[in-house]
């Protein structure tokens, strides 16, 4: 069959690809700082991706993704850490065994933090509006905290609290024996999960189930009319944007040239603000537009910190001391987002896609073809 | 199941659908009181009344939206629906449309009747993950008859258009052929004439017996244009306040008093402000009404 071998080259020519990515990202960009920026733009991506299932396609106003983000990025290091240990431990973190390693990781985070989504999404979907922002925020900062604060003589307690306890509370978690996540995740792996997540998200979008969805976000009761079960729907969307950020949390614990260990503080409302800022720049519901938002919004936060590295800026800084210039991150972003309320309230590219026009040029509608027929028929 | 007992139904045959002490009450106010009604298979029946007489909510309770008051008992060719979701009803097949247009804003033509085949399709998410060929003959099939519908409607022309940039008129055409991608045996439509001309509305007189006819399907109809009405239904079920009035063909509904009372007044005006009043649908209840007097 052309088309399934079509699709074997395809992979063939991907998985090429990322290869070539793993051996020689150090030579395309030596420097480790944009390296990790790089790669945390594509954890970014995925991030973004996943939430616009559930903000963008199906309407509902989650601000609590941070959350699933964190499950997942614990679960992750958690797994890795212990096959680590397993596999013999030491510093290097070598590229074969990441295949041992990665796929458990991440797999396991998926789930862990899809099952979360589930639960919280169940009672939650039945809200609208405000109030299921509010539950999801509610969610994410309960899960931060609790994190958080275990570590106070949770140890000796036992129990559940003695286990949350041994994620290292506010200090963070550095695997079993406190020598930092091993760091498997490398280009490979990021590029490879941003690749499938993609194709993932594109599928499900231009599917009955996205259009479904859609509709979903558009009118409650005429879906209902037309046999769409609304919480079914929704709970579904929730929990496959949950999965996706229990995902993206996994690569981010084990992200190469990234933070060793995972701590709670990064998972805190702003980055859930980060997270929409993506998905509401791009466009709500597009799919190149969560791209394109998680990479600029990565990218904005290095822009303020090389700012910050100018003579005129430290200047300015030694003048006025009381000068914040990580409030000019918020600044920023405030600027970009008023602008585009009033010149693209639909964002960047609105629901639309950035390459979809040239698909349809070059593959006829599929419909096309029967049409003309039909009319025949008729 | 049941005694037949409503006109122009095939002997023997099961009511397509059975409303039997239907109430609603919303807070202290009595929307729907003991309202019922049976409907036979493959009839157009007209629900009527002025305005406020419950109508809608009627339609509301038949789908699932409203959950009537205890008591009551709505059953959908045998199967009581009274505790089924709006979705399960809707895939049981009643299909409706909405008194104020609800279209699904930001999707096209084609997409806004595709939405109603979701439950119909063999592939399921996995099929759509894996783009499998099942998949593709899926979309293929659903396209394809969704573009027979809308071609049905004057549609097809516009399908890759956003919905809410079609006229007013295509809107409601467009609803109703989402409607019928439901595959449905029962059609409620809620004011489909509204805002219609008189030559729309001989037109969409035609559009439901060709439907009725075409896919053997009941058709259930709110209207307040008598044009459509009396043109159309076999069978004419009158409310006023939540309450039946009356129940018959369209020549005893016609000149009915009661019917004539709730939509006339107590004034008596003459005939040619009589139809006047009964387009516009402004009643107060009670009193009675000229013999001569007649819904035109």
């Amino acid at each position: 069959m052309t088309p399934i071998f079509r699709r074997i080259l395809t992979s063939l020519v991907l998985l090429a690809a990322l290869f070539g990515l793993e051996l020689g990202f150090e030579r395309i960009v030596p420097d480790a700082a944009w390296r990790q920026l790089a790669l945390f733009a594509m954890v970014n991506v995925v991030v973004a991706l996943s939430l616009n299932v559930i903000n963008g396609l199906a309407g509902q106003f989650s601000i609590g993704h941070a959350g699933f983000v964190g499950i997942g990025a614990y679960t992750g290091a958690v797994v890795a850490a212990n096959l680590h240990v397993k596999l013999g431990g030491g510093p290097d973190a070598h590229f074969a065994n990441s295949f041992l390693v990665m796929p458990v990781a991440l797999l396991a985070a998926g789930l862990v933090a899809g099952l979360f989504g589930l639960v919280v999404g169940l009672p939650s979907l039945r809200l609208k509006g405000d109030y299921l922002a509010i539950v999801t925020l509610g969610f994410a900062e309960i899960f931060r905290l609790v994190i958080a604060t275990a570590q106070t003589g949770g140890g000796a307690r036992g129990g559940l609290g003695g286990l949350i306890a041994r994620l290292g509370g506010q200090n963070g978690y550095a695997g079993p024996d406190d020598t930092g996540i091993p760091q498997y995740a490398g280009p490979f792996w990021i590029f490879g999960t941003v690749t499938v997540c993609t194709i993932i998200a594109w599928r499900l979008k231009f599917s009955g189930w996205g259009r479904a969805l859609r509709a979903l976000r558009e009118d409650e009761i005429a879906s209902a009319a037309v046999g769409v079960d609304p919480t079914r729907y929704k709970v579904t969307s929730f929990v496959i944007a949950a999965v996706g950020a229990g995902i993206a949390g996994a690569l981010l614990s084990s992200m190469r040239d990234g933070n060793p260990t995972v701590q709670p503080d990064q998972f805190n409302f702003a980055y859930s603000f980060d997270a929409i800022t993506m998905v509401i720049l791009g466009g709500s519901g597009s799919i190149t537009g969560a791209m394109v938002g998680g990479v600029f919004v990565t990218f904005t936060v290095k822009m303020i910190e090389q700012l910050q590295g100018l003579d005129s800026v430290q200047a300015l800084k030694a003048a006025h001391p009381g000068l914040d210039l990580n409030a000019l991150r918020m600044v920023v972003y405030a600027a970009v987002l008023i602008s585009l309320m009033i010149l693209r309230p639909e964002g960047l590219f609105g629901e639309r896609e950035l390459f979809r026009k040239l698909r349809r040029k070059l593959v006829p509608p599929r419909a096309a073809r029967p049409v003309v027929a039909e009319k025949g028929a008729a | 199941m049941s005694v037949d007992e409503g006109r122009g139904s095939v002997p023997g045959s099961r009511k397509a659908l059975e409303l039997s002490g239907v109430s609603k009450t919303f807070g202290g106010l009595r929307a729907v009181g003991n309202v019922g009604f049976s409907v036979a298979p493959g009839s157009i029946f007209g629900l009527i009344g002025p305005n406020g007489a419950g109508k809608t909510t009627v339609f509301n309770l038949i789908t699932g939206v409203y959950k009537p008051d205890l008591g009551s008992r709505i059953t959908f060719a045998g199967t009581d629906v009274i505790a089924l979701k709006p979705s399960k009803i809707a895939r049981l097949g009643i299909a409706r449309t909405f008194q104020n247009i609800r279209l699904f804003g930001q999707l096209t033509v084609l997409e806004n009747v595709l939405v109603a085949c979701e439950h119909l399709r063999k592939a399921n998410l996995l099929h759509a993950l894996l783009r499998s060929p099942l998949f593709f003959r899926d979309e293929e099939e659903m396209a394809v008859r969704a573009l027979e519908l809308l071609k049905i409607f004057d549609l097809d022309t516009m399908a890759d258009e956003i919905s809410t940039s079609l006229s007013y008129g295509n809107q409601r055409r467009l609803e109703i052929a989402r409607a019928m991608m439901l595959k449905p045996r029962l059609l409620l439509l809620d004011e489909p004439a509204a805002g219609m001309n008189y030559g729309e509305a001989e037109g969409l007189k035609k559009q439901i017996r060709w439907l009725r006819d075409t896919f053997d399907i009941t058709v259930i109809l709110v209207e307040h244009n008598m044009q459509v009405v009396m043109g159309v239904c076999e069978e004419i079920h009158v409310l006023d306040h939540g309450e039946t009035i009356a129940h018959g063909t369209p020549e005893e509904i016609r000149k009915h008093p009661k019917v004539l009372a709730a939509y006339l007044g107590e004034e008596t005006p003459g005939e040619d402000e009589a139809a006047e009043h009964a387009a516009r649908g402004s009643a107060e209840p009670g009193g009675a009404a000229p013999e001569t007097a007649e819904l035109s």
